[in-house]
């Protein structure tokens, strides 16, 4: 009997050591760690069951029935995150260069399905070279499954992809369709298409970072919601963001008791807003002061920096943060910004966290380029977002609220539940001085009476109290009772209950 | 007394003033400018009147402005503070005309000790030592070397309008003189439109150390004993105390007699403070006088118990001094540390901005010290660019020197504040100095032991191990607050730069044992008081409270106890061997161009070609959405390429500036 355990423990090591020590050795020196040590930094202590660990890949053509590796360049399985169940696959660059088979398309399906089935968040580390060519069609179909499987979970379970690695061709369209992709820096790349095509097709000569590493992702293309210094820190960093997030759709986000006072008061937010209007202030300062200890997970912190979105906890229940930042470009909405946060209210409705809207918005941002690229269906896609979520929604207008970027962020019109201004709030069809120069054309000529008009004006209507008489303002709040305003808004809402018509999708303008 | 005064300052100086009006049963009346219009001083005082915008030359330093202000209010007399108007001899005199007592000499005696070469003849007069040198106009440069000679060198040649180094130059020999003379001539003739220069012998191994003197309307001057501010920066103090501990009782009695001598020769009248130049022979010689009450004027109060600005107003409205020179005593120590909004890792360079965190330590007994912080600002205020970057000012007193350093350096240690840079870790570094500690300080103590300027302090073994008990406490909080966390493993790695340590974690309801297995010893941490979200972690390593500094990183924490910082990382054995494989990344190489983030209209570019431009300094001024960005350096460069000029219009990503 013991030959035969020996025989189980023997199969178990050789899959371990994936494509070799030699092959593990080089990719420590570039200084990346292997599929099986980052699953043992992204899972509790312990806690990781692999499944598939003995397939083999099925091809014969090219030599290849002569080369095979059990676990066939992808580990997957499940384990747990502070106790909560999660599946994971990790591309094995070790073995075949982490290349796609079918059978290691079957193994990504294979987790795919079960976190389905569970309501599990399904965890990917990318770090592959992209399709096995001797494969063929298979590899293709192989890919095509996964991505399948990618759109049916879309809105049942988290899908996060960590890119460790290259990532390239058939290889990103499934982090593309998860739901937050997270790069490390310097050792990772992702790109439809590589330096040598580019070259070839377009003459343009370019180096895998510049085409398509983190820093490009996570600051221009957006493509990336974050990129990490090292494997270490990324993995450290999903850990946290996984308990911020429900299971699926089907649970609520985990709730973690809080050392931090719901009533809690931060009499320094009385000042927050300076007394000149075309002062910046850092509406971050707004975010850490008043969620649960300062924890704040940033999602896209460094693409699009007029607005900031992100998930914190208020009173112990997670919340998604979305709030303009009058720090960059005055906090206005352009097509950047208003898919960023587009794309992150429409997940925390899928996934029924309450969303806190902050808002300091000048308006949409004019330009040619701007309406060049579309701005008006960019634009639409955040107001199409706000209007169609049904979990609870609090808004706080600290600032600017002006013209049509008002009605979107998260208005009371768009089904807001509750609206609060700081008494520094100004919501209007436009600034003073715009509203004046045309109310008033024919005092063009005339500076001191404009001056005068717009003096009137702004003591008219640069203030919350106009929108509040009609209702459309809740309450006009002291800034340094926000904290306790908001857990108190948000508590009474926990059992909030509002559904949209039937439908079979809506057409919201992509 | 008077009912009711006007406070002609701002920031800490006025709230210092309210205070001790207020006890008195004195009215306050507070000027302020736009920038002050929600200032701690405003609020606090009983009266506001606003006198203009920002710039203290259209507000603080406009005398018919405040004068106007006093008859509006009806205050009877105005206190200057320190700087702005405070030695304006015709600011003295205008409130005179206007009836008003002004809060401070008389304006003769400002005078007399406003002009250095007016100073020195009566200080010469009263026979009060002074640095050998030459008072009266020198011809040249012939003069300046006969004149340098009979000194013996070094010397110095000072501007005699100046302040401050502006147009000051040592000269170590003859040529020196040549050289130097005519430059220093320039100098001060283009910085204050008076090319008089004086020479004198430059003091070697010198400390600043002065006298506080008092004096009434009745001809009665005593001496507070005196203050040693020996620990400057560029000429600016920022770390003083009382007493010095480098006099004995016969030189403070000569230094208090001559200062004294010095005050009557001059008819003075109220708070004021006669600095003098000590050498290491003990050796002194008389500076200049200031007529007015001194920044560190608390360490005096400390010692003594005598409130000064209750002196001035009691001496400004007529009564005599209640104190003789007999009843003054020194009572314990006390040390001042002057908290600034600068980044002592840059360079000093100014840092001003919003107070985002702003937590003093606690004022009063401590125990074994006492704590005062005179500050001006709360949470959330600004230090504005237009005024004086300091913060506050943090003093501790204990019976014993050694127990005032010890106390300044636990109170630096509770002293939180974020959204700025502040010196508070260079302060820090200096408490825990053994030369300052032993009292061997001069002028050029900074420069001396600072010479690379302040890059942080490395780790003491104390400090490794209290780094090591709070990341592995806050550590074991975080992991065993989650609804399914399995009992907490008790082997763990510390990881703090290139030293990783085995660490063994046992904890009762309030202590955590720390037990480094290749030492075979441990530490325990126990009154604790620190919750996630608070940035000081407040507790006792081994009995011995302290305070650490601690920030979320994006992997571990990063700590910072007095002037030393680090991340820490708690780890398992099996992650940390994984942490040891990842090669350590070089900084990030930041780009050599600076382009503008947005479209907009340059306001204004602010470098030149060819300029050094350290990382933080703006570099331009967009305005985009009717707002200014300041574009700041990423990194030091010196300008090889500028793109564009003020009141050009530039796209998102033209390039701005570009680093050679």
């Amino acid at each position: 009997m013991q030959h035969i355990l020996d025989e189980l423990a023997r199969r178990r090591a050789q899959a371990k050591l994936g494509g070799g020590e030699r092959r593990i050795a080089a990719q420590h020196a570039k200084g990346k760690l292997t599929a099986r040590e980052r699953i043992d930094l992204l899972l509790d202590e312990g806690s990781f069951e692999e499944f598939d660990m003995f397939v083999e890949h099925r091809a014969h053509e090219f030599g290849m029935a002569d080369q095979k590796v059990p676990g066939d360049g992808v580990v997957t399985g499940w384990g747990t995150i502070n106790g909560r169940t999660v599946y994971v696959f990790s591309k094995d660059f070790t073995v075949f260069g982490g290349s796609l088979s079918g059978a290691h398309a079957a193994k990504i399906v294979k987790v795919q399905r079960m976190a389905a089935k569970v309501g599990a968040p399904v965890i990917g580390l990318f770090d592959a070279g992209g399709a096995r060519i001797q494969e063929g069609v298979d590899s293709l179909a192989g890919y095509a499954d996964i991505f399948m499987e990618n759109v049916l979970s879309s809105g049942v379970i988290p899908q996060i992809s960590v890119i460790m690695g290259p990532c390239a061709g058939g290889d990103v369209y499934s982090p593309a369709m998860t739901d937050f992709i997270f790069m490390v820096k310097d050792t990772s790349y992702m790109y439809v298409t590589g330096p040598d095509v580019v070259k070839t097709v377009t003459n343009e000569t370019v180096t895998h970072e510049d085409l398509g590493g983190a820093r490009v992702h996570a600051q221009k293309s957006g493509v990336a919601d974050g990129a990490f210094e090292n494997d270490l820190e990324a993995l450290v960093q999903v850990r946290r963001l996984v308990d911020f997030l429900p299971s699926s759709n089907r649970e609520e986000a985990p709730s973690r008791e809080s050392f931090d006072d719901p009533s809690r008061e931060e009499p320094s937010l009385d000042t927050l807003v300076p007394a000149n209007p075309n002062k910046p202030y850092d509406m971050k300062e707004l975010i850490l002061k008043i969620v649960d200890e300062a924890d704040f997970f940033e999602i896209s912190s460094e693409y699009a920096k007029n607005i900031i979105t992100g998930f914190a906890r208020i009173d112990g229940e997670t919340v998604g943060v979305v709030a303009n930042q009058p720090q960059v470009l005055a906090g206005v909405l352009d097509i950047d910004a208003s898919r960023k946060a587009a794309r992150f209210v429409r997940f925390c409705d899928a996934f029924s966290i309450p969303i806190l809207t902050l808002v300091d918005v000048p308006g949409f941002m004019p330009g040619t380029k701007q309406e060049y690229g579309g701005l008006i269906k960019h634009g639409a896609k955040l107001l199409f977002a706000y209007a169609e979520a049904t979990v609870p929604k609090v808004t706080l207008i600290t600032r600017k609220a002006y013209g049509g970027a008002y009605d979107v962020m998260s208005s009371k019109h768009l089904r807001g539940d509750i609206n609060y201004a700081w008494p520094t709030a100004e919501i209007a069809v436009m600034g003073a001085k715009g509203a004046v120069e045309i109310i008033f054309r024919a005092d063009a000529k005339n500076p001191e009476a404009l001056a005068q008009r717009e003096a009137e004006y702004k003591a008219q209507f640069a203030n919350p109290f106009v929108a509040a008489s009609r209702g459309y303002i809740d309450d006009v709040i002291m800034p340094h009772g926000t904290r306790r305003r908001i857990a108190r808004a948000f508590k009474s809402l926990r059992t909030k209950e509002l559904s949209n018509p039937w439908k079979k999708h809506d057409n919201i303008p992509l | 007394m008077f009912s009711k005064i006007l406070i002609a300052n701002r920031g800490e100086i006025a709230v210092r003033i309210i205070k001790t009006a207020r006890r008195l049963g004195v009215k306050t009346v507070i000027v302020y400018s736009e920038a002050d219009a929600d200032s701690l001083a405003v609020e606090m005082a009983d009266e506001s009147v606003f006198i203009g915008p920002p710039p203290a030359s259209e507000s603080y330093l406009v005398a018919e402005k405040i004068i106007a202000a006093a008859k509006a209010t009806g205050a009877e007399a105005i206190h200057p503070g320190f700087g702005f108007l405070s030695e304006k001899a015709s600011f003295a005199r205008q409130c005179a005309e206007a009836g008003i007592v002004f809060i401070g000499p008389n304006p003769h005696a400002i005078d007399a000790m406003g002009d250095k070469i007016e100073s020195k003849k009566f200080a010469n007069a009263a026979k009060v030592s002074t640095v050998p040198g030459y008072i009266g106009v020198i011809e040249g440069v012939p003069h300046a070397i006969q004149i340098a000679e009979e000194i013996g060198y070094p010397v110095m040649m000072k501007a005699s309008a100046g302040g401050g180094g502006k147009g000051m130059r040592i000269a170590w020999n003859r040529k020196d003189v040549e050289e130097g003379f005519p430059a220093a001539q320039s100098e001060a003739r283009n910085s204050f439109g008076d090319d008089r220069v004086f020479i004198e012998k430059f003091v070697t191994e010198p400390r600043h150390i002065e006298i506080q003197v008092l004096g009434d309307k009745h001809g009665n001057v005593i001496y507070l004993n005196e203050r040693e501010c020996s620990i400057q920066r560029r000429n600016q103090k920022v770390i003083e105390e009382a007493p010095s501990p480098f006099l004995d009782a016969a030189t403070r009695k000569a230094m208090g007699e001559q200062a004294v001598a010095l005050s009557k020769a001059v008819q003075y009248d109220s708070a004021g403070t006669v600095e003098f130049i000590v050498d290491k022979d003990r050796k002194f010689y008389f500076l200049e006088m200031n007529t007015r009450l001194q920044v560190e004027h608390p360490v005096t109060e400390l010692i003594t118990g005598i409130d000064l600005v209750e002196q001035m107003l009691r001496s400004a409205y007529g009564e005599k001094l209640a104190i003789a020179q007999k009843d003054v005593g020194i009572r314990g120590w006390a040390i001042e540390s002057r908290i600034y909004a600068e980044d002592p890792y840059r360079k000093f360079l100014p840092s001003i901005g919003r107070l985002v965190r702003y937590s003093p330590p606690q004022e009063g007994d401590h125990g074994s010290y006492t704590v005062r912080n005179d500050a001006g600002v709360r949470e959330g205020d600004e230090i504005s660019m237009f005024y004086d970057p300091m913060i506050s000012k943090l003093c501790t007193w204990g019976e014993t020197r050694a127990e005032a350093i010890t106390g300044m350096a636990r109170a630096l240690e509770d002293f939180h504040i974020e959204g700025l840079g502040h010196n508070i870790p260079f302060l820090s570094a200096v408490m825990d100095q053994a030369r300052f500690q032993s009292g061997k300080i001069t002028t050029g103590y900074i420069a001396e032991e600072f010479p690379e300027g302040f890059k942080g302090a490395e780790l003491t073994e104390g400090q490794a191990d209290l780094f090591a008990a709070v990341a592995a406490y806050v550590q074991r909080l975080q992991s065993t607050r989650h609804a399914g966390h399995a009992a907490p493993r008790s082997e763990w790695v510390v990881v703090i730069g290139k030293s990783s340590r085995r660490v063994r974690l046992a904890s009762t309801d309030s202590t955590l044992t720390v037990t480094f297995e290749d030492e075979g010893r441990s530490v325990t941490l126990s009154h604790v008081d620190w919750r996630p979200g608070l940035p000081l972690f407040r507790a006792r390593l081994d009995g011995t409270a302290f305070s650490a500094h601690v920030a979320q990183a994006l992997e571990g924490l990063v700590i910072r106890h007095r002037a030393a910082k680090s991340r820490v990382l708690v780890l398992t054995p099996n992650s940390a061997e994984l942490h040891a494989r990842l090669p350590e990344k070089q900084a990030a190489d930041t780009s050599r161009l600076i382009v503008s983030p947005m479209p907009g209209l340059v306001v204004s570019l602010d470098v030149q070609l060819g300029q050094e431009v350290k990382e933080g300094e703006t570099v331009a001024v967009i305005e985009a959405m009717k707002m200014q960005n300041i574009i700041r350096a990423e990194r030091d460069g010196v300008v090889k390429m500028i793109g564009a000029k003020a009141g050009d219009s530039v796209a998102a990503d033209e390039v701005l500036v570009e680093f050679g």
